[in-house]
């Protein structure tokens, strides 16, 4: 692999995440709202009674967080900060740190989101092979109507449903929540095995839904491949039939499912917003959603850009390995 | 192709890569950093839902320092600061808590302030007037940085210790209620502050969070012994010396548990399935579901509508004075009269609601004042529903019928945009009942609940739009400075008049309000009369309904909840005085 490929890649990287970061800080203030006085105002209002000085304290806090500089000031110290990395303080939530919020949002939601992924990639990948399989038990075709027709459910629609079956009328799982309510965080086996009971429900919600996707693809797919010529040559030397569906039919049709993968792990950082808002989990993409409620400027800026590093690098990476992955694939010059 | 790793080698290696990826969440899972008693039974733990979470989670659960901006004294602070004295409008009483007794002097200059001996926090060193001082100083002097800085600012000259238990405040103008500002209720009142822990901190952006150094500190029975984005959790201390003293009860709770609001459906589900013991403020028709769920939830009034206890917050129909033509009175009380408020309350709040004449609720200790208007409300019915009346009005302003619409002497309809909160109870219930009654007589009435509602209300880019009054609940100054246009008596005064109605007269009389004695009822009741001579045939605001706090009480662990016929306080845990219910709640 030629390095000058690698560092060509690594500069349209680069580029892309400076340009998306640029439309991250530009776009939330298109509302033109003003997230201090929105926060100051709902903090106020709370109760129904809003305390006196509040122009005085919006005054305050907008030098503070330095919203009262103009624009292109503000572009410069937001790019400056994003080179090094400090996503500044939560505007909505002073103290809070926008990276101390993500920290505290994002394990819930690679846990989450990560395995229902890899799990639904793996399940749907292998019911989508053995699909296309004329040697595959005769049942099998059964699966499919019904996995299509819950791929078509959106996610939160369908937590919804399972929530009033398994959670209020069998009261089998949790409704919401991370952990049990009172529940010692801690490496235990209980509570381990706690967190995984209040994450099957939206797990469930989530896996239901994307196992269809993924066979479908990989069905397509394998179709193709067995139309090989390669393939009818192994059949014609008598090779097993396992060696035939495992080496030569699927991995020849899983790259573009790993292709499908790679983007999908990169997009989990923008969490699944309603399954986690249904459900309580308190995830990424209900933080996301709660940062654009308040109009928290940096919390959206600082989610938004972790997302934009995590899609461009996962893009990269694909793009580095592909030729380890797949030996016909080459970047070299012909 | 050279490659850099062998093919077989790198999926490999990804693939433990990917596994390894999903481990760094689990170590977070750990972040509750508390040393929880291991076995609280359910039946001694109290489970609450609250309205201050955020799309399930907390945000402000390292935030116990409730003067930075971020935090919030609704969601837990609450129970850590003790106030120098609470009030309970339903019994129409103040308790005296840290502060022991208090004393004006006759030209409310200078206040002093007898706090409670041998009181310690939870770190052991003393409560004390160096810690009353310290607060109030500090809020002076850091203004508008902090919440509550720009109100004590205004009237606090200083505040000097002359004892360990003596505090003497003086004041830059007369300041008659400067003692009942700081005393908690509803959302209202002043944190007293460890002194020797918070004295050289950044008020803006200390914390006061460290399970492991005992932060917070406290001098209630409460200790902080978890706290993460999915819940807080609250254990009894050994001792209080409010219990000692027999100024309370010892609470029975052992354990209490916060959690962040999901949505009402998961609530009302938790709730029947005896997951929470109460909850926040939730729709009307929320109830009969979960009292069919689970007959052992009931409300301040029973498993009766209203199904709740009227707030202080009564809600109007404001339109902008300045703007044409609502700066017309008669055509303010054209709106009223079209409005049928039963209505209101039958479709916008199935029935479980009540109407409001005035802008203040109908407590006890105000009741004196609404007596003394009663002769002006009958001649001003702010609650009538007339629209043959209300179209003479705007006929004798020139307004026009064409078709069902009413126009303007330009030929301009009379249009009328409410805009309301988006969230909350009120604004999606009624204001859609409300705009379509103006357009049943000829108003072009909208509604939008636009995310910058408040933004847009409080700086007066609005025409119309349904929100409350935080105003008064012992006395009526709270209420008639809502209206002020401007205050001599309180130089530079921040003033929060929303309907922008102003007359000069009326602030005068307000003002001489604010100098008087709150103990002086007979003094107040004819200014209050005088104002409302002024304010009625003006109606600044259009007077709908009260506003009800309807929270479910589950009685399956705990009893003695707060109801119409134990009303000891009001039962909204969001409050500063929430800690009395927790005091009085007794196992099933």
């Amino acid at each position: 692999m030629q390095l000058f490929y690698i560092a060509r890649r690594f500069g349209v990287f680069l580029l892309i995440v400076w340009l998306a970061a640029s439309l991250n800080f530009f776009l939330p203030k298109l509302s033109g709202e003003d997230p201090v006085r929105t926060k100051l105002l709902e903090q106020a209002s709370l109760g129904g009674y809003v305390q006196g000085g509040i122009e005085d304290m919006v005054k305050e806090y907008q030098e503070k967080f330095g919203l009262d500089k103009p624009l292109w000031r503000q572009y410069l110290a937001y790019v400056g900060d994003m080179v090094r990395g400090d996503l500044n303080y939560s505007i909505a939530n002073y103290p809070r740190t926008v990276a101390g919020m993500i920290a505290d949002a994002l394990p819930w939601t690679i846990g989450l989101l990560g395995l229902t992924t890899l799990f639904s990639f793996v399940a749907g990948t292998i019911l989508g092979a053995l699909l296309a399989w004329p040697g595959a038990p005769r049942w099998m075709r059964w699966l499919m109507p019904p996995l299509w027709a819950l791929h078509a459910i959106p996610f939160f629609l369908l937590g919804l449903v399972l929530m009033y079956l398994l959670a209020f009328q069998f009261q089998v799982l949790p409704i919401f929540g991370g952990y049990s309510a009172g529940a010692t965080p801690g490496w235990t086996w209980r509570f381990v095995l706690d967190v995984l009971r209040h994450a099957t429900l939206p797990a469930l919600s989530i896996i239901l839904v994307s196992v269809g996707g993924w066979a479908l693809a990989m069905r397509g797919m394998m179709v193709t491949t067995m139309g090989e010529d390669y393939v009818t040559f192994a059949e014609a030397k008598g090779l097993r039939s396992v060696t035939i569906f495992t080496r030569y039919c699927m991995r020849n049709a899983i790259l573009p499912q790993a292709t499908g993968l790679a983007l999908a792990l990169g997009q989990i950082l923008s969490g699944a917003v309603l399954v986690e808002a249904i459900f309580g989990y308190p995830g990424i993409g209900a933080l996301l959603f709660q940062a654009i409620e308040e109009n928290d400027f940096f919390l959206i800026q600082g989610i938004v850009f972790t997302v934009i590093v995590a899609l461009g690098f996962a893009t990269f990476v694909l793009d580095v390995i592909y030729p380890l992955l797949d030996p016909r694939i080459s970047y070299r010059r012909s | 192709m050279h490659a850099i790793l062998p093919r077989r080698d790198l999926v490999k290696a990804g693939l433990a890569a990917g596994a390894a990826g999903l481990l760094p969440g689990v170590p977070a899972l750990a972040q509750l950093n508390g040393a929880q008693s291991a076995s609280i039974p359910r039946d001694r733990t109290l489970v609450l839902i609250k309205n201050g979470g955020r799309d399930g989670r907390w945000v402000d659960y390292e935030l116990w320092n409730p003067y930075s901006i971020g935090a919030n004294h609704q969601n837990g602070p609450n129970l850590i600061y003790e106030p120098l004295a609470y009030y309970s409008a339903f019994a129409g009483k103040l308790y005296l808590w840290l502060a022991e007794s208090y004393q004006y002097t006759p030209d409310f200059r200078q206040l002093t302030i007898k706090t409670r001996p041998g009181i310690n926090w939870s770190d052991g060193t003393a409560f004390s007037a160096e810690d009353v001082a310290y607060t109030f100083n500090t809020l002076r002097d850091l203004g508008p940085k902090v919440k509550w800085g720009v109100d004590v600012n205004q009237a606090l000259d200083a505040a000097t210790v002359t004892d360990p238990n003596t505090v003497v405040l003086k004041f830059k103008i007369p300041s008659p209620r400067f003692f009942f500002f700081a005393t908690y209720k509803y959302d209202i009142g002043i944190y007293m502050v460890p002194k020797h822990i918070f004295q050289g901190q950044d008020w803006t952006s200390f914390k006061h969070f460290d399970l492991a150094k005992g932060w917070p500190v406290t001098t209630g029975p409460w200790r902080v012994v978890a706290a993460a984005q999915s819940q807080k959790v609250f254990e009894r201390r050994d001792s209080w010396w409010a219990a000692e003293r027999k100024l309370a009860p010892m609470p029975q709770i052992l354990r209490s548990i916060w959690l962040p609001n999901t949505g009402e459906q998961q609530t009302a589900q938790a709730m029947i399935t005896n997951q929470s013991d109460t909850a926040y403020d939730m729709q009307p028709a929320s109830f009969p579901t979960m009292f069919r769920g689970n007959p052992k939830i009931i409300t301040h009034t029973g498993q009766q509508p209203p199904y709740g206890y009227v707030d202080w917050w009564p809600i109007s129909l404001y339109v902008n004075n300045e703007v044409v033509p609502f700066n017309d009175k008669d055509v303010r009380w054209a709106l009223s009269h079209y409005i049928d408020r039963k209505q209101i309350v039958e479709v916008g709040f199935l029935g479980a609601s009540q109407v409001s004449a005035l802008p203040m609720p109908p407590y006890k200790p105000l009741l004196p004042y609404f007596d003394a208007v009663k002769d002006l409300l009958a001649k001003y019915d702010t609650l009538e529903f007339n629209p043959q009346k209300g179209d003479a009005l705007l006929a004798a302003k020139g307004f026009r019928k064409q078709g069902n619409a009413w126009t303007d002497p330009d030929g301009k309809p009379l249009t009328v945009v409410i805009i309301s909160a988006p969230l909350g109870t009120f604004g999606p219930a009624i204001g859609p009942v409300v705009s379509e009654m103006l357009r049943r007589h000829g108003v072009t009435a909208s509604l939008l609940l636009p995310p910058d509602f408040n933004d847009r209300f409080q700086k007066g880019d609005y025409v119309g739009s349904i929100y409350g009054h935080g105003g008064s609940i012992r006395e009526p100054y709270d209420t008639l400075r809502l209206y002020q246009g401007k205050s001599i008596a309180v130089p530079g005064a921040h003033l929060v008049n929303f309907s922008r109605w102003k007359n000069p007269d009326y602030d005068k009389i307000v003002d001489e309000v604010y100098v008087t004695d709150p103990q002086n009822v007979t003094r107040l009741k004819d200014l209050f009369r005088a104002a409302m001579e002024i304010w009625l045939p003006e109606l600044p605001d259009i007077q709908l309904v009260q506003n009800h706090h309807r929270i479910p009480m589950n009685t399956t662990y705990w009893t003695n909840w707060p109801t119409a016929d134990n009303a000891y306080i009001n039962g909204a845990s969001w409050h500063l005085t929430f800690p009395l219910v927790l005091w009085n709640l007794r196992p099933a």
